[in-house]
């Protein structure tokens, strides 16, 4: 089966600055991988490659979703064709009422594979529903998209609205940043729920405590550009203990 | 002034009288702003001076124009002008509460006196009237009928100079939109309005004419006790406007709403220029300013707050902001505060900023086009105007002009 995505030899920089140095990293489909790294190794502009950022320029190399290199793509492309970022820092986007920026994600989506528009009324039920599960009240969906949120609310929104656009892959992109042990533990929960066969997710953390919750397939150590060592869930463990001191000398 | 800049010819007009004998005299005097007019030194209108204009006359009172698309609301009374001039039976069944007539020489007295003093689109377009309308709402009226007065016109090669006296009496209530969808060489309606103690106006104004016309409007404000006006003007057609407001809040207590948007591409130029007095104390004034702009279109915002010095516990406020969708847009903003009383709140500001990329990049993240992401910001942006509208018909009147200009692509202004 080919796999969900493929990153061949990436490089990548913003402005002159070489940032990504060739990273090879391929994800199957239903498989969770932590990317760990320390601060400046290149994390976010990864998740920000792999979605499509303008200002970050690919180098070099190329990345595969389903066989398809995506870098040609717009980010809004590649959210339609199953990408999904959560924001380490989720925008506030005052005046945009939280239900219709929800209702044109999702409806974006069912328009590129020839569905018709969501029902109004179906789709308020939906957000509800899942809303639920992560905690979110009414009063907040009525909110602008953001605006007044506290941390732990605006990385719970992010996991809602991923939840509703059921993408095949999900960059979580320092999700745990900013939360308290509850808050955790309700986003992480979030998460789980939406582990599936068909679902594909690359974890982006700091620390090892997130993956307690969210427990990973694989583990990367990314330091200064590269993929320098790949385990199992375990090897969070070993860098927990150690730190991330001489990681680029194990390449 | 030299000769050329005397646009329109008013060789032709009649023999006049009285006030408009006066204004003409004054018009003639002065003539349009040079370029050391302070008041005009955003708006240049160098550009008049390629057209040849003459004052519409009784031949082109005949058509029916352009009526546009969007709907009126349900039950609207609609005054209808074309090529400046009254279309004679739309005076005919006005609501209960509403008197209209042509205006006499007492109510030219009283136009002149309303509308704004020492400017050329006042003596102007008193001297070259092409149909002038006096609407009174009787005392203790309440008429929630929106009356609609609607400027249509097919002739690039006149001016048009229609003159509106407003009168909202003792305790009256009244809904007044101006709409005008006119393809003339240039509008100069003047709008003079009262609104008696205790009486309310809810009024919007919609500039849409098209893209070969200047439209330059006059129009005059003043406020009794407790009077309270809930207006918006928007600012979309022509190819040069300039919509100027004087409000005069006369005295105690009146509340003033004044907010707009101009939405302007290609080489559009919109200004938006207010002059709010408080002559009197515990009077309220609000104005949001809103505007959009790609191309190389150009916005200016001038607007004057005036404290009288006996004003005391006056509330002005005034907000304006400008949205650049293109590096070859400009904005230009010149708020003024001129405060004699010491015991006010007054706040001003004025910003020019672009959409955010990182919002952008939010929005088109989670599948949503660049297209729509964008309008999604803009509406956002013009919201906080928009919602000032309290009036329901007024705000459905206008909504659908700001959600079609925003899906209107670059280029397409209505022509």
């Amino acid at each position: 089966m080919t796999p969900l995505l493929e990153i061949k030899d990436l490089h990548a920089s913003v402005g002159d600055t070489p940032i990504l140095k060739g990273i090879n990293l391929t994800i199957n489909h239903g498989e969770i991988h932590a990317i760990m790294g320390p601060n400046g190794s290149g994390k976010s502009t990864m998740s920000y490659v792999l979605s499509g950022r303008d200002g970050y320029e690919v180098t070099g190399g190329d990345v595969l979703m389903n066989g398809q290199s995506i870098l040609e793509m717009e980010a809004d492309e590649r959210a339609r064709a199953g990408m999904f970022l959560a924001f380490q820092y989720p925008v506030e986007l005052p005046g945009v009422a939280g239900m219709s920026f929800l209702r044109a994600a999702v409806n974006a989506r069912r328009l590129d594979k020839g569905e018709d528009e969501i029902d109004q009324l179906e789709f308020v039920k939906m957000v509800r529903a899942k809303a639920k599960d992560l905690s979110i009240d009414d009063e907040m969906l009525k909110r602008a998209v953001n605006v007044g949120f506290s941390g732990g609310e605006k990385k719970r929104y992010e996991i809602l609205q991923m939840a509703l656009l059921e993408p095949q892959l999900a960059v979580l992109d320092e999700t745990d940043s900013g939360l308290d042990v509850d808050a955790l533990k309700i986003v992480s929960e979030g998460v789980n729920m939406l582990r599936d066969a068909n679902r594909s997710m690359l974890v982006i953390t700091h620390y090892q405590r997130l993956l307690n919750h969210i427990v990973p397939d694989y583990v990367h150590i990314l330091a200064n550009g590269k993929i320098r060592r790949s385990g199992g869930k375990e090897l969070a463990l070993e860098v927990e203990e150690s730190g991330y001191a001489g990681i680029d000398d194990a390449a | 002034m030299p000769e050329s800049m005397m646009q329109p010819d008013l060789q032709d007009v009649a023999t006049l009288n009285g006030v408009q004998a006066a204004a003409l005299a004054r018009w003639q005097e002065r003539g349009w702003p040079g370029a050391e007019d302070e008041a005009w030194r955003f708006t240049r209108l160098a550009s008049l001076d390629k057209l040849s204009l003459r004052p519409a006359d009784a031949n082109l009172a005949n058509g029916t124009g352009n009526l546009s698309a969007h709907a009126l609301p349900a039950g609207a009374h609609v005054i209808r002008f074309h090529n400046g001039m009254l279309v004679a039976n739309s005076l005919e069944n006005m609501p209960t509460g509403i008197s209209a007539r042509l205006v006499d020489e007492d109510d030219l007295g009283a136009i002149v006196d309303l509308a704004p003093a020492n400017h050329p689109v006042t003596d102007l377009s008193v001297a070259a009237m092409t149909s002038g309308l006096a609407l009174d709402a009787v005392a203790g009226a309440t008429v929630t009928t929106p009356i609609i007065l609607m400027f249509t016109g097919n002739s690039g090669s006149v001016s048009t100079h229609p003159v509106v006296l407003l009168r909202v009496a003792k305790g009256a209530q009244a809904v007044i939109a101006e709409w005008h969808s006119a393809s003339v060489g240039l509008s100069a309606p003047v709008m003079a309005i009262d609104i008696a103690d205790n009486a309310r106006l809810d009024y919007a104004k919609i500039q849409q004419d098209s893209a070969t016309t200047t439209h330059l409007a006059a129009t005059g404000i003043k406020m009794g006790e407790a009077a309270v006006l809930d207006g918006f003007q928007l600012s979309i057609g022509g190819c040069l406007a300039r919509l100027e407001a004087h409000v005069m809040l006369a005295a105690e207590s009146a509340d003033c709403r004044l907010s707009a948007i101009y939405l302007g591409r290609r080489n559009q130029h919109h200004d938006i220029t207010t002059n709010m007095t408080h002559a009197r104390g515990h009077c309220q004034s609000n104005q949001v300013i809103r505007g959009v702009l790609d191309g190389a279109a150009r916005g200016v915002f001038q607007g004057k707050v005036h404290v009288a010095q006996d004003a005391q516990k006056t509330d002005g406020q005034q907000m304006s902001r400008a949205l650049l969708l293109s590096r070859k847009a400009e904005a230009d903003a010149k708020p003024e505060l001129e405060i004699y009383a010491d015991d006010v709140i007054c706040a001003h500001g004025a910003t020019v900023g672009e959409l955010d990329e990182t919002q952008l990049f939010y929005l088109t993240s989670r599948g949503i086009s660049p297209e729509v992401a964008r309008a999604m910001l803009i509406a956002a942006f013009l919201d906080d105007a928009v919602d000032m509208i309290e009036n329901a018909d007024l705000s459905a009147l206008l909504r659908p002009h700001v959600t079609a200009w925003m899906l209107a692509q670059e280029g397409s202004v209505n022509a």
